[in-house]
């Protein structure tokens, strides 16, 4: 399992930063998406692998029974996912907001500062 | 700590001109002068104990880990130089009083003078080899200052910044010095770097080192090839050509020789480098000052000259050369620092410094006259003045020393060649402006007398002069005695300070360089035919070229290059550079499986990977289908939600989902906004080479994760899973920790939300929009709320908000949490937008979103500090369980209202974020509509 | 022998997620893809509370519930913009 999870990052990756160097802001943004994905499902996966183990505690005792997954990077992924969510929001906007002033979305005609 | 204060003085004292400047220029003087005048009486009541041969230290924690102290000492050498510092400070600053004109901001000046005081008070005195290089720069940026006074002037600009940039290279070359230094002996304290000599000139990188450190010196001190800044350098008022660019700051280059002098010298190498560059710029400077027509010119070069005398008798090889070189020091000091006061009164009375138009001064002002020609004398080193005595000494030494083996021969003779310019331009100095006939008619301003203050000054420097001149070892005796033993650190070699030594080789070679140097002034004219047939060299215009050839040109080329303003460009340099990085890392491995066994294969699994691969690759060749792109996308999102939920991380499964569907409606709204068409795809060149780098991230990044996965690991996490009911009260380890251990990290992020919702609304503010509707050619349906939804809408906004509660609460034991019922609520709100459209919504929902961030926030923020008045540090939790009637028992925790702050945070965000997205374009439909 | 029938049934669902995936490529219309989209959602739920009755816990039942209540708003947001351009209006 662990070797398909490495592949599906990697083809993530891979496909985001193939998106993030198109032309079109479209797809940048598309990319961006697919990035942090892919980001988190890295963190996700190498923190370990763990099925049926949630890092919660029965009620009543003081610590789980048994190995359960590592609660750090879900809590890290957690606020990643929400974060991501709002850069999201922010780059798409501004994105909007640059095409509406240089009146095109070809990134390398957005070179210019000037305009 | 009397020490201390000695140095602290000026640095107080800059308040002083600066306030006292409005009472007008007297009172700001005397204000100024307060500061040295107290240092010099301070200084004396340390005198009896360092002339006794005592070390006065004070020191004071800074920042020890870097070994950074504030250490003070005061030796011999220390009390020499600090004499020379605040005396002739004094001096200029009463000169200063009448030099600059009503119309120069005095305060200004004697701040930045009293700031450069103290800066070289610190160089000078410092016991922590880091303090010195920090005084050193000081003295650079100070310096800066001064020259650029006049800032109005273009020339003084372009001097200043030559000055700075060259002392300042020299200084950078000189902190990478004294940090290897300090490794090497392990301390940068002085005291211990000068009882490590053997150790550093042993050491294999001493000749780093040296070089290193001698560059800073030779840059400050102005030596062959850094000379080139100090006569540039002269743009500065003159009261600061003679007290910075003579007497003090270049003199820190040779301060910091003597300095180093137990710890650096005694190799060959010191005493090649140090002799030769010595001998070179002493001759060159000579030489150079006889043709400029200049007066500060002049004594410029002169002064690189001298200084050049100084460093090779740093570099010869007998001990009493060092003591020559201190000597020598304060001689030329005191003779300098003269002669450019009495340039500053010629170019104050006159309107100029050029000699070839000043001439019959002396009937001017005939006191002026005789001083400079005093102080000349003793530049030229003619008996009963000072110059003459370590002049005398330097020539014994030069004929003393055996630096070059066999070639030794040369110093004496080059020594002897230079003595002789440097009398030549001395006569020429006195000679063309005061003596000859006058010609008042030629001179821009009517020449007269200074007033006396402004001649007191050179007249206490000349009496000084034909004092050590004439009694040297009742003046200076001990003074001298006592910075020779600091700087030999072992007793003194024996001399006798007289001007009487019989007849011997230096006297004859003195008398040989007055005759030929006043033959070399007699044929002035014909040598300066020759001098003027050489090839000119213009310093400033060779510097400004080669600095416009390397910062300007250069760096232009490779900024261009590098940043061409392609956003794709900087991208891929920044991944295929991290992948470089990274795969450096991996290649160090012996092999990529780490030996932890691989975990099986489930199908369901498998089909969500492969899910997610194939659709990540679609989204990526459909794009130029965006909805098509956007759909595939989707997939992707629920494929790594459905992974959360497979192993074992339930919350990231909710957070996931909720997220997925707000990007949706997000990206739904955006591509409403956007145009259509996209522009014309890349060529296939650049296909093959974004695919290239695509893959070799993607590569990178899973052979990365999986010698990761492969390999065992350690996780930080122990600690949480233990304290998370007994420290945290709550049995979802994932919620504890985003609501209590590391609450702060949560506070940061609903903050960023918040940034982002509230410059998503700034960045909305005034749109324009463009509308596709006006496109002909697509058919859009007229039903603008489908019943159907409108149906299905009304139970999901009940449903939805009692879940979220229902989430919410259970979050700190079970997977949910605020942030997940955040989401839930923005969701159903957001349907009620879609289904019933924005009208309708917002007459139900009156109220603003800013708020609502700004209340998640802030309750957030203030739960942390709540902790505070119950002495716990920020974000501390408390929680207890409490009966509750009906609803029986109940755990309730600060946690708790943390988590309210960020559900109301996380809608408030969300919502300000889409529903003004909406907002925005539906007026502009309204408005077309109510056309 | 509830044992044997999750796991027949995950099975026979991820086989359906497979098929998703194949018409989610195929396409060809873009109506075909958001029906997809939504049938995922659906396996989704599914493979979600199999998971759940396999492992015997009810820990990830909220999130087959929330596909439920929420899932269907992402395609009604991309119908909406199918149809009128401007999903909110």
């Amino acid at each position: 399992m662990e070797t398909l999870m490495a592949y599906a990052i990697g083809v993530l990756f891979g496909c985001a930063v193939y998106m993030m160097l198109r032309r079109s802001i479209v797809k940048l943004v598309i990319g961006l998406i697919i990035l942090s994905n892919a980001a988190n499902l890295l963190i996700f996966a190498v923190s370990g692998m763990t099925r049926g183990a949630p890092p919660l505690i029965p009620e009543g005792l003081q610590l789980p029974e048994g190995a359960v997954a590592d609660p750090l990077p879900q809590a890290l992924v957690l606020t990643a996912i929400v974060i991501a969510f709002g850069v999201l929001a922010f780059s798409v906007v501004l994105i909007h907001r640059a095409f509406e002033v240089v009146e095109t979305d070809d990134l390398d005609q957005m070179k210019d500062t000037d305009t | 700590m009397l020490l201390a204060l000695i140095i602290l003085l000026p640095f107080i004292g800059v308040l002083l001109p600066v306030w006292f400047h409005r009472h007008g220029r007297t009172a700001c003087a005397w204000a100024t002068a307060l500061p040295p005048a107290l240092g010099l009486v301070l200084l004396f009541s340390q005198a009896p104990a360092v002339l006794a041969g005592e070390v006065r230290r004070f020191s004071l924690n800074w920042i020890p880990e870097l070994g950074l102290n504030l250490a003070f000492r005061l030796d011999g050498l220390s009390f020499l130089f600090c004499l020379l510092i605040l005396a002739i400070g004094l001096l200029v600053i009463l000169y200063g009083r009448y030099y600059l004109s009503s119309d120069d901001p005095m305060g200004k000046f004697f701040a930045l003078l009293l700031l450069f005081m103290g800066a070289m008070l610190g160089v000078v005195t410092a016991n922590n080899l880091l303090l010195l290089v920090l005084f050193w720069e000081a003295t650079s940026l100070s310096s800066f200052l001064l020259i650029s006074y006049w800032n109005g002037r273009s020339d003084a600009r372009r001097g200043a910044r030559m000055a700075l940039t060259v002392t300042g290279a020299g200084g950078l070359a000189m902190l990478a010095g004294v940090l290897l230094l300090g490794h090497v002996v392990g301390s940068f304290d002085l005291d211990v770097v000068l009882a490590s000599g053997e150790l550093i000139r042993e050491h294999a990188w001493y000749p780093v080192i040296l070089v290193l450190i001698l560059l800073g010196i030779f840059t400050k001190s102005a030596q062959f090839p850094f000379h080139f800044w100090l006569p540039h350098a002269m743009s500065a008022p003159t009261p600061v050509s003679s007290y910075l660019h003579s007497a003090t700051m270049v003199k820190a280059g040779v301060f910091l020789l003597a300095r180093l002098y137990p710890a650096l010298s005694g190799t060959e190498l010191w005493f090649i480098l140090v002799s030769m560059v010595g001998l070179i710029t002493m001759t060159l400077g000579a030489v150079t000052a006889l043709f400029k027509h200049d007066l500060k010119g002049l004594l410029a070069y002169s002064t690189i000259s001298h200084l050049g005398l100084v460093t090779l008798l740093f570099g010869l090889d007998t001990r009493l050369a060092v003591v020559a070189a201190l000597f020598h020091i304060m001689n030329h000091a005191t003779f300098k620092a003269s002669l450019f006061m009495a340039v500053g009164i010629v170019d104050h009375e006159t309107g100029t410094r050029d000699m070839r138009l000043l001439s019959g001064l002396r009937k001017y002002m005939p006191m002026t006259a005789m001083l400079g020609l005093i102080a000349a004398g003793a530049m030229a080193g003619v008996p009963l003045l000072n110059g003459f005595l370590s002049t005398e000494m330097f020539l014994g030494e030069a004929v003393a020393q055996r630096v070059l083996g066999g070639w030794s021969w040369v110093i004496p003779v080059v020594a002897v060649f230079a003595k002789v310019f440097s009398v030549a331009y001395s006569i020429r100095f006195i000679h063309s402006v005061f003596y000859g006939p006058s010609q008042p008619e030629a001179l821009p301003k009517p020449p007269h007398e200074a007033p006396f203050f402004m001649r007191a000054p050179i007249l206490i420097l000349v009496g000084l002069c034909l004092l050590v001149g004439i009694v040297p070892n009742l003046i200076i005796g001990p003074l001298l005695a006592a910075a020779a033993t600091t700087t030999l650190a072992s007793p003194l070699p024996y001399y006798s300070l007289a001007i009487w030594h019989g007849w011997n080789l230096p006297l004859l070679m003195s008398m040989v360089a007055m005759v030929l140097g006043t033959v070399a002034y007699l044929n002035f004219a014909r040598l300066l035919r020759l001098w003027e047939r050489l090839p000119a060299v213009n310093a400033m215009d060779a510097f400004e070229n080669f600095v416009h050839d390397v910062v300007i040109v250069r760096a232009r080329q490779v900024t261009g290059r590098l940043e061409n303003g392609s956003l794709q460009h900087y991208l891929s340099l920044l991944i295929l550079g991290t992948v470089v990085v990274a795969a450096s890392g991996l290649w160090g491995l012996e092999r990529l499986n780490g030996g932890v066994p691989l975990s099986a294969l489930d199908p369901p699994s498998v089909a969500i990977a492969l899910i997610m691969m194939v659709t990540a690759i679609y989204s990526a060749i459909w794009h130029h289908e965006r909805i098509a792109a956007l759909m595939f996308l989707s997939v992707v999102g629920l494929g790594m939600a459905l992974i959360f939920a497979r192993f074992s991380a339930p919350d990231l499964a909710l957070t996931q989902l909720s997220v997925e569907i707000v990007t949706i409606v997000l990206l739904m709204l955006i591509l409403f906004l956007l145009p259509p068409r996209s522009p014309n795809d890349s060529t296939y060149a650049h296909v093959v080479r974004d695919g290239l780098v695509a893959t070799s991230a993607g590569i990178g990044v899973g052979v990365l994760a999986y010698t990761v996965l492969t390999r065992p690991q350690q996780t930080i996490s122990d600690y949480f899973i233990q304290n998370s009911v007994t420290g945290g009260g709550g049995t979802n380890v994932v919620n504890v920790i985003l609501v209590d251990f590391r609450g702060f990290d949560t506070f940061g992020e609903i903050t960023v939300m918040a940034i982002a919702a509230i410059g998503i609304f700034g960045l909305l503010d005034g749109m324009r929009l463009f509308d596709p509707k006006k496109d002909p050619n697509v058919q859009w349906a007229s039903d603008k709320y489908p019943l159907l939804l409108l149906i299905l809408n009304m139970p999901v906004l009940p449903l939805a908000l009692m879940v979220a509660v229902y989430i919410f609460l259970r979050g700190h034991n079970m997977p949910g949490g605020g942030f997940i019922a955040g989401l839930i609520v923005a969701i159903a709100l957001i349907l009620q937008y879609l289904a019933n459209g924005l009208r309708w919504s917002n007459n139900r929902m009156q109220w603003d979103y800013h708020p609502l961030v700004g209340a998640g926030v802030l309750l957030a923020g203030l739960t942390g500090l709540g902790s505070w008045s119950f002495g716990a540090p920020f974000l501390t939790s408390a929680h207890d369980h409490f009966h509750i009637p009906l609803l029986g028992e109940i755990e309730l925790a600060t946690a708790m209202l943390f988590d309210i702050g960020v559900f109301l945070a996380v809608v408030g965000a969300t919502l300000l974020i889409l529903a003004n997205l909406g907002k925005l374009k539906s007026l502009d439909t309204a408005s077309e509509e109510n056309r | 022998m509830l044992r044997f029938a999750v796991i027949v049934a995950m099975l026979l669902f991820t086989v359906s997620l497979l098929l998703n995936l194949y018409r989610m490529v195929r396409g060809p219309d873009l109506v075909d893809r958001i029906l997809t989209l939504d049938s995922l959602y659906v396996n989704a739920i599914a493979i979600i509370i199999l998971l759940g009755i396999f492992l015997g816990s009810t820990l990830f039942f909220e999130a087959a519930m929330l596909i439920a209540m929420m899932g269907f708003v992402g395609t009604v947001a991309v119908c909406k913009y199918v149809l009128r351009g401007n999903i909110i209006e």
